[in-house]
């Protein structure tokens, strides 16, 4: 059967959409991290943040490092590719105000035993402009 | 349709560019390598085994790599001569040393015989595919990204490019100029590994040996140096579906897009 040659841009279009609104129903976590339980009677909340330089495998890694031991966090989710992670944490223990700290701390090299800075910036958290905030 | 074409594949270079320098200056938290779907299909082994993406590969690159896939089925390698904006460099590049060095065909300034070149394609090309995705797939890190042309020249100088991508770089748009798309024809990794289900594709130009006057104007124009003007239908899995060729004819109705099937 003779096409007509709209229908190449045409289909074009179609697939890309198809892509990048399919990439929205693909939701897979990069890192997953549980830390300590939470005690019976904890008042788990969720925040989720955008940080700059959460891009990779590693650097979610890395960012999850950053919150071991700090009290009442109980689980890291990151979605690299999307720049966002979410935390689990007890509210009567700690505030997001704790886990950014921690987040955007220092954050210790093993390989050469220093301390790099600003390895990490909150752009966002629970939807809200970080630096406005 | 060659100004839609154009427009597309100036659309897309520009968007890269944009995108690169906006994540460059820090405007944007997207980098470049977000929209590859060759990125897709590095994370696939990754994904399958340990349930995880590979290094700063995500969920956009594994899903454009699948609707990449069904765009090859339904409109063969479109994405190369439409979308791709290495494709679109290589084909610029390409023009400019047409016109420059006078040569007549996307052949460049030697005429490779047609067996060698696939025999040359093959080889290349296996190798180049295996290598990365071996690579990928064992460290499960992006190795090949200092290495890639879209991700040296729209990244902005982003991570593992180094003083060495941009000679590997300068090669190859070199190389371009007096082979016309080297980059696409013999090594692209992306092109390799649709290159099967472009074979496959819905598709394809068909020419009419009535309408046809044999001029070879097709065959000049032709950017992937395909043999058009003596075949009924153009079965080569490297079509693009630019068509360059139908722009070129001068014969109204020889070529002409068709379903796959049985001719009329």
């Amino acid at each position: 059967m003779r096409v007509p040659t709209w229908v190449l841009p045409f289909l074009i279009i179609l697939c890309a959409g198809i892509g990048i609104g399919g990439a929205r129903l693909l939701v897979m976590p990069s890192v997953v991290k549980n830390y300590a339980s939470p005690p019976a009677g904890a008042s788990l909340a969720t925040t989720i943040l955008v940080i700059d330089g959460l891009k990779c495998v590693d650097t979610a890694e890395r960012a999850a490092g950053q919150l071991e031991g700090v009290p009442g966090v109980v689980s890291f989710t990151a979605f690299a590719s999307r720049n966002r992670a979410e935390i689990v944490f007890d509210s009567n223990i700690c505030t997001v105000n704790d886990i950014i700290n921690a987040i955007e701390g220092p954050v210790y090299n093993a390989s050469t035993g220093e301390f790099l800075f600003g390895v990490y910036r909150i752009v966002e958290a629970d939807g809200v402009q970080y630096a406005a905030k | 349709m060659k100004r839609i074409r154009v427009l597309f594949q100036l659309g897309i270079v520009i968007a890269a560019a944009v995108t690169g320098i906006r994540f460059s200056l820090g405007h944007s938290l997207t980098s470049v390598e977000k929209y590859c779907p060759f990125g897709g299909l590095e994370t696939a082994y990754a994904l399958f085994t340990r349930q995880r993406f590979t290094c700063a590969a995500g969920e956009l690159n594994l899903a454009l790599f699948l609707s990449l896939i069904l765009l090859t089925l339904l409109a063969r390698k479109a994405f190369c001569g439409w979308v791709c904006p290495v494709g679109a460099l290589s084909e610029w590049t390409g023009k400019m040393g047409k016109r420059w060095l006078r040569y007549p065909s996307f052949d460049g300034l030697w005429k490779i015989p047609e067996k060698t070149r696939r025999v040359f394609q093959v080889v290349l090309r296996t190798i180049v595919i295996a290598a990365v995705l071996a690579a990928t797939w064992t460290t499960g890190e992006l190795v090949f990204r200092g290495y890639d042309p879209y991700y040296i020249l729209f990244s902005v100088h982003g991570h593992d490019v180094r003083m060495w991508s941009y000679i590997i770089l300068g090669a190859l748009l070199g190389i371009g100029v007096i082979m016309p798309m080297a980059w696409c024809r013999f090594l692209c990794p992306l092109g390799t590994a649709l290159w099967p289900v472009s074979k496959i594709g819905f598709l394809r130009l068909r020419r009419s040996e009535n309408a046809c006057t044999g001029c070879g104007a097709c065959d000049e124009a032709c950017p992937q140096s395909l043999t058009i003007a003596t075949v009924p239908e153009v079965r080569s899995g490297e079509c693009t579906l630019c068509l360059e060729c139908t722009d070129a004819c001068p014969s109204p109705g020889a070529l002409e897009l068709f379903t796959n099937g049985k001719k009329p």
